[in-house]
């Protein structure tokens, strides 16, 4: 049976990477429509992205953008972690259940509702308007991933802290927070992502002059798939293989050292 | 609940207020930022402050929207299927992997979530064009005929969002699995069952409920999905979200706009409370 599981496995692994190996592969050909598997092989398109302005700019924005809500959703999301890992108060499942709403419900529903907001507040133009909408989705990955990390940490090494004539926030600083570093670097890495690969809340908030890679792609995409996108996207999924396979060689040192 | 540590009856920091201190910053802005919008959304659908019903009785008495509606549901069915199909088989694979490699595979497993929705639709928008690998491969099997491509078409948009929402599947089951103990399927086994049968009566019942929570999880991400819809199925797969997109942008009826907005929200929230109440499936073995 085994056997048989492993073969379904194979072919769902094949699914799952496929689509994504096609955007690396169509970058390479070197016809000006794209084909897979491609005709020849050229770096050319790459350098014809590189080149473009407007991806850089985009890439820029997605950066600072990315950056931003991470940040702001650490300072939001690890207090709130901690409260729920730490004390028992009334409502405390609410919480938790309220804070995990914006995962599940859909970004582009909340994006139309921050867009209807927005426009009649005034609050109109730039990108703080988008690292504001990120933070809403970011801040409950944060929490989600630090809460167990939080739950599994001994309360005693924080009162050995105290005890040895720290402040509570001291006792935070120097001995909780190093304790759960890994966890704070898989949440930080889990809300970057999800900023920066948002199209659902992006594509209705982003400043129009200046907007994200993924709006950039999205546009382009529609207009009619040139080289161009192939060579962009393709550097994106490398990206992005190489930040897994960084995560997953950090995972093996831990477990060696 | 679960396997987590309670939270410990001795609070570190002494003061009563400490967790509403460290909560206000999360809770206002969840109370500002989604549930203040969500609820402006819905005055707009209404028409406030003149308060009617008119864009909803639009919608539910257009056969049109009604059509919408019932095929984002069958999207989200069908995604489930292929999710379940390709995810179960898997998951219990990994699970039952005796091999140091099964997190690095598990991890190879999410890649797509590494990658935006725009950048995975455009390799299936590749893949499925009439001159694509999926479409040609069909063309040269002589299953379809000459004209014939996924691109834009609801079997497409399946084959898309299954592929982006397999991972999540995987990772719920995966977690479910791993909770079951091998033991139940060798003492199976052991009493004469062949390995299927055995994986089948004992480890596929204990899974039942994880199994119906990761779906429900599925379910309302696909109905909610906008991107993959959107570049993979264009104008001939109309769906929620793409409505929705399409009455903001093109047609500019905010208020109409809102109102499909507002219904898309309430499937999935009935979804989202179903899928709270049952918990992530893997506290439900853990307590037996």
């Amino acid at each position: 049976m085994m056997r048989v599981l492993g073969l379904v496995s194979f072919l769902a692994f094949l699914y799952l990477l496929l689509p994504v190996l096609v955007v690396v592969g169509s970058a390479l050909g070197e016809t000006s429509y794209l084909a897979f598997p491609p005709h020849g092989l050229t770096l050319r398109w790459f350098a014809v992205a590189l080149a473009d302005p407007r991806y850089a700019h985009a890439f820029l924005t997605s950066l600072v953008v990315a950056a931003a809500s991470t940040l702001a959703a650490l300072l939001l999301g690890l207090p709130a972690a901690y409260a729920l890992a730490r004390f028992d108060f009334p409502g405390r499942r609410f919480v938790e259940t309220a804070l995990m709403m914006p995962l599940i419900l859909p970004a582009l529903v909340l994006s139309i509702a921050l867009t209807l907001l927005f426009s009649r507040s005034g609050f109109t133009a730039g990108t703080a308007r988008l690292v504001v909408a990120h933070l809403v989705i970011c801040t409950p990955y944060v929490v989600r991933v630090a809460l167990p990390v939080l739950q599994r940490l001994d309360v005693a090494l924080e009162e050995a802290a105290q005890n040895l004539g720290a402040s509570p926030l001291a006792g935070f600083l120097l001995v909780t927070l190093p304790a759960i570093r890994p966890g704070a670097i898989a949440a930080a890495t889990l809300a970057f992502i999800v900023s920066f690969d948002d199209i659902d809340l992006a594509i209705f908030l982003a400043d129009p002059r200046a907007p994200t890679l993924p709006v950039v792609i999205y546009s382009a995409i529609q207009l009619g798939i040139d080289p161009g996108v192939a060579a962009i996207s393709a550097l994106l999924v490398l990206l992005a293989g190489a930040g897994m396979a960084t995560y997953q060689i950090l995972l093996w040192r831990r477990q060696a050292a | 609940m679960d396997g987590k540590v309670e939270p410990r009856d001795r609070p570190l920091i002494q003061r009563r207020g400490a967790p509403v201190l460290l909560l206000a910053p999360v809770g206002a802005l969840l109370l500002l930022l989604f549930v203040l919008p969500q609820a402006g959304m819905l005055a707009a659908s209404l028409d406030a402050p003149r308060w009617s019903f008119a864009h909803y009785a639009h919608f539910l008495g257009d056969a049109h929207y009604l059509g919408v509606l019932g095929r984002s549901l069958l999207l989200g069915v069908l995604v489930v299927a292929v999710t379940l199909l390709l995810g179960l088989p898997l998951a219990y694979w990994l699970a039952r992997l005796q091999s140091r490699w099964a997190p690095a595979l598990l991890l190879l497993a999410t890649f797509p979530l590494w990658i935006s929705a725009v950048v995975r639709s455009f390799g299936w928008v590749v893949l499925l064009a009439r001159s694509g690998l999926v479409s040609t491969a069909l063309r040269d099997a002589g299953l379809v005929g000459r004209s014939f491509q996924l691109l834009y078409s609801m079997t497409g948009v399946v084959l898309a969002l299954a592929q982006v929402l397999l991972p999540f599947m995987l990772l719920s089951l995966y977690g479910v699995i791993r909770a079951i103990s091998p033991e139940l399927e060798r003492a199976a086994q052991n009493l004469g069952a062949g390995p299927l049968r055995a994986a089948l009566l004992t480890t596929l019942p204990l899974a039942a409920r994880g199994i119906l929570s990761a779906s429900l999880l599925v379910f309302a991400l696909s109905v909610s999905a906008f991107a993959t819809p959107s570049l993979v199925g264009g104008a001939r797969v109309q769906l929620m979200s793409t409505t929705i997109y399409e009455q903001m942008t093109e047609l500019a009826d905010w208020p109409f706009a809102a109102a499909v907005a507002f219904i898309l929200l309430a499937v999935v929230g009935f979804i989202a409370i179903l899928y709270t109440r049952l918990g992530s499936g893997a506290d439900g073995v853990a307590r037996r």
